[in-house]
């Protein structure tokens, strides 16, 4: 039986559907989640898209952090269960404090829209153990606030403890401190990045299929579970 | 029904794009010599009367939704509503109010440079206080049109 990935469709999310192709390309089967359900539907593991929840009213991610379905994803991540945050599925993590930091709006004041070299820092958690550490992959990479800021201490315990998993190569695109574009929390099964795996696991429409190995990965951990 | 203003401010260490932004603006505006920070001003219609408790309850609202602290400072402070600012008695009254919450929200800023713009900000808080009277009608006026909007 391939593994239930459920993807969140708040309002203003825009990627969602791109998510659950991506699983579906991938092997995995697709369950769409709504922001103002209780309920996972017993998925396995759950994908929090990119866009622009509540028109990224007040702070990005600030209000779709309180959507009733966030209550499941917070207590299920926290007994374990594979999270994946996209971009504003990133922010949307921070907000709910399921990750540390926050993200701010790209020092360079547009919005970054390109295919972005990557240096994956870390293939031990969920949702990166198909790739191997200092490998070199290329993403797409869309936002206007993707800017990941963080105070010292956390910054130090990020890197002390190997929870920056992609670091942005050849330029940083938008002030992130040290460079950082995706971090997992301390257990390794919630995951956020700023760049988009789903935009890039098909040959017609990425640069890369580097984004398949997300999906693979979390196969792979879910299939050695069960 | 009293006014409660939340002032949100991005972290002096944190980097602010909107504020450069708009400091690169004005600049090129020729107003020179000002660099702007940028924030967020909230307004809480409160009900009731506003006590320690109430203003704790707000400052528990700011900071779970209204202020990420991450990245964020917050400043709550009782302002005069526009309906009641029309006596001179009332506005001061309000005025005390005002600097209560400051005691008490010197704790959440811990920034005494945030206290030293609220002082300002009474000062120019009298000044809206003579204006609250004209504009107290056309406000009511705006109100029921969106309603009725």
């Amino acid at each position: 039986m391939s593994p239930k990935i459920g993807v969140v469709t708040f309002p203003g999310s825009l990627d969602d559907q791109d998510a659950v192709r991506a699983i579906r390309l991938c092997g995995g089967e697709p369950v769409s989640l709504w922001h103002g359900s209780d309920d996972l539907d017993g998925v396995d593991a759950v994908i929090l898209p990119g866009g622009f929840s509540y028109g990224d009213y007040l702070r990005c991610g600030a209000i779709s952090r309180f959507a009733p379905v966030m209550a499941e994803v917070i207590k299920s991540a926290d007994a374990g269960m594979p999270v994946l945050g996209i971009c504003n599925g990133f922010q949307i993590l921070c907000e709910a404090h399921l990750l540390p930091g926050a993200l701010i709006r790209n020092d360079v004041r547009v919005f970054v829209c390109k295919d972005q070299d990557l240096q994956v820092e870390s293939a031990d958690t969920t949702w990166t153990s198909d790739f191997t550490r200092g490998q070199m992959i290329t993403l797409v990479l869309k936002n206007g606030e993707g800017g990941y800021v963080a105070d010292e201490d956390t910054l130090r315990r990020l890197e002390d403890e190997g929870r920056v998993i992609f670091r942005y190569v050849n330029g940083n695109p938008n002030g992130s401190f040290h460079d950082i574009a995706g971090i997992c929390n301390e257990r390794g099964n919630v995951v956020g990045l700023m760049p988009h795996p789903e935009h890039n696991v098909d040959r017609l429409t990425g640069p890369t299929q580097d984004g398949r190995a997300f999906f693979s990965s979390v196969f792979d951990f879910l299939t050695a579970k069960v | 029904m009293a006014r409660v203003v939340v002032d949100v401010m991005p972290k002096p260490e944190i980097l602010d794009p909107q504020g450069k932004a708009v400091t690169g603006a004005l600049a090129r505006l020729g107003f020179a010599g000002m660099s702007v920070r940028q924030g967020k001003r909230f307004e809480l219609e409160v009900e009731g009367e506003v006590t320690e408790e109430r203003l704790a309850e707000v400052r528990r609202a700011a900071e779970t939704l209204l202020a990420n602290t991450v990245i964020e400072t917050f400043d709550v402070r009782v302002e005069p509503a526009p309906a009641s600012a029309a006596e001179d008695t009332d506005a001061e009254v309000s005025d005390a109010e005002d600097s209560g919450a400051e005691d008490s929200g010197a704790e959440d800023s811990g920034a005494e440079d945030n206290g030293a713009e609220d002082n300002g900000a009474e000062d120019n808080g009298a000044e809206d206080n003579t204006a609250a009277e004209n504009v107290a009608e056309s406000a009511e006026e705006a109100e029921l049109t969106a309603q009725a909007g």
